[in-house]
């Protein structure tokens, strides 16, 4: 692939497999995919038997042991061919490009719920309420919260450190003697957390069927609400930014430039295509596109275009799509809840 | 197993001593060649006996629903959902400390979508100690709680008692709850299909037990906190009538009113209407036509303060003039 990415002409009105689903490759993992993410154009996913499925830039698929039970959390770390993982055999590794696994941290009998890198060697794991943050420097910091860590997340320059919980979000800062919290209220359980890729908002996702996001300079509220279902899956696409999420009948896309973000202003509503929720979104690393997963099993594909005319990647019904990646060379990964995958090289079509 | 497949979830509640663990052993120790993931308090008693065991720490969320008394076990929510990604066992049973308020893990698998989708309460199981549930009823709120919101009551250290005693006991349990099962047992010795497998939350169950309607004629020995009421009414029952005012009764009083269940005849209306809910967290559905014979509603609330709320008026009130 030299230009961009050419997709399937697939329009919404045909019927059948798409070209794109002809050609892609499918299989059944038996297992139940967590998460997903690339490290160039190799997709790694983590399964809930404690496995990574690796899928070469070919699609060919080879299996990696990683935890005894299910891998709960998997996070890509920033500029290094190394991912980490946490699992509910409390163990917290770091597993690099080539497969090796080294353990970073074993909390036995508990379960390691969310992992987060940042840069500069940075890098967290939640056991409970606790937040275990590992400095670059090698040391450990035990960060407490008042309910158990829904999510993590570090800023893109790994300075701060985003924690959701019960009651909002608190964000960690690195100050000369130590890391400092400042708590960010909102009612309600947080279950989720980014930063947008400037570091001028963090965003939450929630129990209720909403999200909730705050401007950091002054703690304005940014209320994300209407949703028909709980928002659980979202990714930053697009150069403005936006930030792409599941929740509704199409993949919901909030505007976060400007000073004021996505404060008074509506989504842009992409991917409508079928009578049913999106339930996994994502992006494409350096193009207006996003992606969307659904409820049905289907995946259709928008440019970042209030116009833009949805396109069918996978027209065939199955169960919910719950995991779905894309590198930035254009090979696509979609697992249902059952297990089953679509493997896809969208760039040599 | 595929993730659409509803996993069956027994909470265990009682108080400290009253044989939980023993049961929770008994259950997964017996040849029945399943595999239940077990939920246990982190201030829980130990030495249970499982491979799949998970500490859990009674995180209670208030939801933002504008339900008053609509509050989740958080930590419930997300031990569930990381049990879901694995496939490996047929059940889960939640043992809950003895202080434990049932409503919130209730009402945790009603509120939450991915928790209703993929679990399925299958019943409350609450372990009485029959020579000490006098005492615990007297000292604590829970435990009059905990015989509300249970399914099946597990009478327990019944050889420790003699008849008269148990006869007392088995009378204030049914002034708090007319709807559970009594089962007898001696250090929990009980066929297992009494205690796991049961369906109870479901509505097609509601139809199944019959609550003992003399229960509001047992002398009032003890005054308890929680009572129950059973009403019945034998004309038809005006459809928007009954839901105003059983929607009143929801809202004004949800936070006392701990279960209701009930199989109403609504006019005009030939299958059997059926509801059950715990506070204001209601489900109900039309299943299965009625019986040949007479068609009765039956209704019944579980509840603290029942007589402030002229229920037996407001309910007579609802049939069809």
């Amino acid at each position: 692939m030299s230009g961009g990415l050419t997709l399937d002409p697939s329009s919404l009105l045909g019927s059948g497999p798409t070209q794109i689903e002809r050609r892609a490759r499918h299989m059944d993992i038996g297992a139940v995919p967590v998460c997903a993410g690339a490290l160039g154009e190799t997709i790694w996913l983590a399964c809930g038997d404690g496995q990574l499925r690796v899928f070469g830039p070919d699609g060919a698929m080879t299996p990696h042991k990683a935890h005894r039970g299910a891998i709960l959390s998997m996070a890509m770390v920033p500029g290094e061919d190394a991912l980490l993982t946490g699992g509910d055999d409390g163990r917290f590794l770091r597993v690099a490009g080539d497969g090796t696994v080294a353990e970073l941290a074993h909390h036995p009998r508990r379960w390691v719920d969310h992992v987060a890198a940042g840069t500069g060697g940075r890098i967290a794991c939640s056991v409970g309420r606790a937040v275990h943050l590992h400095d670059g420097d090698g040391q450990v910091h035990a960060l407490d919260h008042p309910s158990t860590a829904g999510g993590l997340a570090f800023d893109a320059k790994g300075g701060r450190l985003a924690v959701a919980h019960y009651g909002g979000v608190t964000i960690w800062s690195k100050e000369k003697r130590g890391w400092k919290p400042a708590t960010l209220k909102w009612a309600g359980s947080h279950t989720g957390v980014t930063f947008s890729p400037d570091g001028r908002f963090v965003v939450s996702t929630m129990q209720e069927n909403a999200m909730h996001g705050w401007r950091l300079r002054d703690k304005a509220d940014l209320r994300m609400s209407g949703y028909p279902s709980r928002v659980k899956g979202w990714a930053w696409a697009g150069a403005l930014p936006w930030l792409a999420t599941t929740g509704a009948d199409q993949a919901i896309l909030w505007p976060f430039d400007g000073i004021k973000g996505p404060m008074g202003r509506s989504p842009l509503q992409l991917c409508w295509s079928v009578p049913s929720l999106v339930t996994a979104v994502a992006a494409v690393p350096g193009r207006e596109i996003v992606l969307a997963g659904f409820a049905t099993g289907q995946v259709v594909f928008s440019e970042i275009d209030a116009m833009a005319e949805p396109r069918m990647v996978k027209r065939s019904a199955g169960a919910p799509v719950i995991v779905l990646t894309c590198t930035p060379g254009g090979r696509l990964l979609a697992a249902d809840e059952d297990g089953c995958m679509l493997w896809a090289d969208l760039s040599a079509i | 197993m595929t993730a659409s497949t509803q996993v069956p979830v027994t909470v265990l509640t009682g108080f400290l001593g009253a044989g939980k663990t023993t049961l929770l052993n008994r259950i997964l120790t017996e040849q029945h060649g399943r595999r239940y993931a077990v939920i246990v308090n982190e201030f829980g008693e130990t030495g249970i006996d499982n491979e799949l065991v998970v500490d859990a720490d009674e995180e209670i969320f208030e939801m933002n629903n504008g339900c008053i008394c609509c509050t989740v076990r958080g930590d419930l929510i997300r031990i569930l959902g990381g049990l879901m990604k694995r496939r490996d066992f047929d059940g889960i049973i939640i043992e809950t400390t003895g202080m434990a308020d049932p409503a919130p893990v209730a009402q945790t698998f009603f509120v939450d979508d991915d928790v209703a989708a993929r679990t399925r309460l299958d019943a409350i199981v609450t372990v009485v100690d029959a020579v000490n549930l006098a005492t615990h009823l007297n000292e604590a709120h829970e435990a009059a709680e905990q015989i509300a919101f249970a399914d099946v009551i597990l009478l327990n250290k019944t050889d420790l008692a003699d008849t008269a005693a148990i006869a007392a006991v088995e009378a204030r349990i049914r002034t708090i709850n007319p709807y559970a099962k009594i089962v007898h047992s001696a250090r929990c010795a009980v066929p297992l299909d009494q205690v796991i497998g049961l369906d109870a939350f479901s509505l097609e169950r509601v139809l199944e037990v019959e609550p003992d309607f003399l229960t509001s004629d047992h002398d009032h020995e003890h005054e308890e906190e929680i009572t129950s009421i059973s009403l019945a009414a034998d004309q038809p029952l005006d459809p928007d009538r009954f839901q105003f005012w059983f929607g009143q009764i929801i809202q004004r009083f949800g936070p006392d009113i701990l279960r209701a269940k009930g199989i109403l005849h609504l006019a005009g209306e030939d299958r059997r209407y059926v509801m059950q809910g715990v506070h204001m967290l209601i489900e109900a559905n039309f299943l299965g036509p009625w019986p040949p014979g007479s068609r009765i509603s039956k209704l019944v609330f579980i509840g603290r303060n029942l007589d402030t709320m002229n229920l037996a008026e407001g309910f007579a009130s609802c049939q069809v003039d």
